[in-house]
């Protein structure tokens, strides 16, 4: 049924750690964290006072007019846009614009315009409301700004499914890839919650991490027994996705081969996993990529750091990987990063990619308490280094239940 | 400093518009200023010249001088002298 290899020939980020995938990676190996106490008045919010942030002020890219049009999530999601295709050294205006296309995934949107205009109407009790409100706020805002701004007229997508929302986004631009409908595809994740309506309602779930009072940047801490929960992060990641055969026609450099893609759904509760259904997806990205588990050489794994999340991950990567699961070096990139939500999957797939590229596993940072629900290998010794990887797996599961894995092979 | 004059300098720092550009016969579609871009303006102008614009602003506001007239139109009829005479006058918070 598949036509066509696709090929990942750009890789751009806009993320806390890094405006560069070198950089991300290098502060990845070194074990740094950018969770940090947020700027007041954010850290008034009780039960969500850290985040991880990008350093990014949109007033140095952006002119006063278009500032007023483009929410953060939009801001972040053009900028690393703007850097895979850099990466990437495509001129979309050289290619056929109606089979190139754009997939976007968000899970909070245009929070930060959504927040200001609430805060206007019942705070102040004004009646100007901006007019740009919707066009700030609206969930496909961001992917309708990276479309325009290469003129591609081709499908324009943008997939909501919570905190898979942009693996999902990878995965659906790599199946129109692979069917021939398109040649090109931008595709990539954008997210900016760090708003105090938003930061709220995550406080008021409870799955937030407790703030390590004495170091900050050490709350998050996936797969410990003292793990607290998740930390909420923004940025944007963007890959371009192309045909295997054109882009080696173009002297296109690869970066990797995006082989394989699994969805599947969990529908017990709005919030809680299982590792059926979570193993389900894994399975079904190894169909695609027609790989079996002992293929995989890393797995970043989702890891948000939730009590619920890391045992249940834990059990599912034992139904698939099986008696050899103990040597897959399996990371959460989570503890350094954060949660980036909707952006996390395209984020953690190019970590993935880099990895492959490199030879390197980042590590799992903040591990310091065993847990025995969560007994695999979890490199929290530190990153390592001269590994031959062939192939990885990127996780992304999500509240709504929608899990969707990615596998990632090293291009020959 | 004028109405037209403090116009302008909205229009130049918030617009990102060029000064010369800004004379009383420019168009504002051709300045790029669209339909949203005007209710953005008319914030502005609530703000720098104390004025409370109502809903329904004129659709025949063309040119910078066409908004110049509704400027000094509206400073006539909501003036302190004007705004004890009628309701509904008072500066908008």
């Amino acid at each position: 049924m598949t036509k066509y290899r696709v090929a990942v020939t750009g890789l751009g980020v806009a993320a806390p750690l890094g405006h560069s995938v070198a950089e991300l990676f290098t502060n990845l190996t070194a074990g740094r964290s950018a969770i940090q106490v947020l700027p007041a008045p954010l850290s008034d919010v009780m039960h969500a006072r850290i985040g991880a942030v990008v350093e990014f002020d949109g007033r140095a890219h952006f002119s006063t007019p278009r500032l007023r049009m483009l929410d953060r999530v939009s801001q972040l999601a053009l900028m690393a846009a703007q850097r895979a295709v850099a990466d990437a050294r495509i001129d979309f205006a050289a290619q056929s614009p109606d089979r190139c296309g754009v997939f976007v995934g968000t899970g909070m949107a245009g929070a930060a315009t959504t927040d200001e205009g609430y805060r206007l109407l019942y705070g102040e009790q004004s009646d100007r409301i901006p007019p740009y409100t919707v066009l700030g706020a609206m969930t496909n805002a961001a992917a309708a700004w990276v479309g325009m701004e290469y003129g591609i007229t081709g499908p324009n997508l943008t997939y909501s499914t919570a905190c898979s929302s942009s693996a999902v986004a990878l995965g659906e631009a790599a199946r129109r890839v692979q069917s021939g409908e398109t040649e090109v595809m931008l595709a990539g994740g954008a997210e900016a919650p760090l708003t105090p309506g938003v930061l709220h309602a995550w406080g008021a779930m409870r799955t937030l991490a407790t703030p390590d009072e004495r170091e900050p940047s050490a709350s998050c801490r996936p797969f410990s027994r003292n793990r607290s929960g998740l930390v909420l992060a923004e940025g944007a990641a963007f890959v371009v996705l192309e045909q295997w055969q054109r882009a080696i026609a173009r002297g296109a450099c690869i970066h990797a081969e995006l082989s394989g893609y699994g969805l599947s759904t969990d529908v017990v509760h709005i919030t809680r996993p299982t590792p059926e259904g979570q193993a389900r997806a894994m399975r079904a990205a190894l169909l695609s990529a027609r790989r079996q588990a002992d293929a995989i050489d890393y797995v970043n794994a989702h890891g948000t750091a939730t009590l619920q999340n890391d045992a249940v991950e834990t059990s599912a990567l034992k139904q698939v990987f099986g008696a050899r699961v103990h040597e897959v070096p399996i990371s959460s990139t989570k503890s350094m990063h954060g949660h980036l939500l909707g952006a996390a999957g395209a984020l953690e797939f190019i970590i993935a990619v880099a990895s492959l590229e490199r030879g390197t596993v980042p590590p799992t940072m903040h591990l310091d308490a065993p847990d025995p629900a969560c007994d695999l290998d979890y490199v929290s010794e530190g990153a390592r280094t001269g590994l031959s990887l062939r192939a990885a797996m990127s996780n992304s599961f999500a509240f709504g239940g929608t899990n969707a894995v990615l596998i990632a092979e090293k291009a020959d | 400093m004028s109405t037209l004059e403090t116009l302008q300098e909205i229009l130049s720092c918030e617009f990102d518009l060029k000064p010369a550009e800004l004379s009383p016969e420019a168009k504002l579609a051709q300045l790029g200023v669209d339909s949203l871009e005007v209710l953005e303006l008319m914030f502005e102008i609530e703000d720098r010249f104390a004025l409370k614009i109502k809903d329904d602003i004129p659709t025949n506001l063309v040119t910078i001088d066409d908004v110049v007239q509704y400027i000094d139109s509206l400073l006539a009829q909501q003036s302190p002298a004007h705004a004890a005479a009628g309701p509904g006058l008072a500066p908008f918070k």
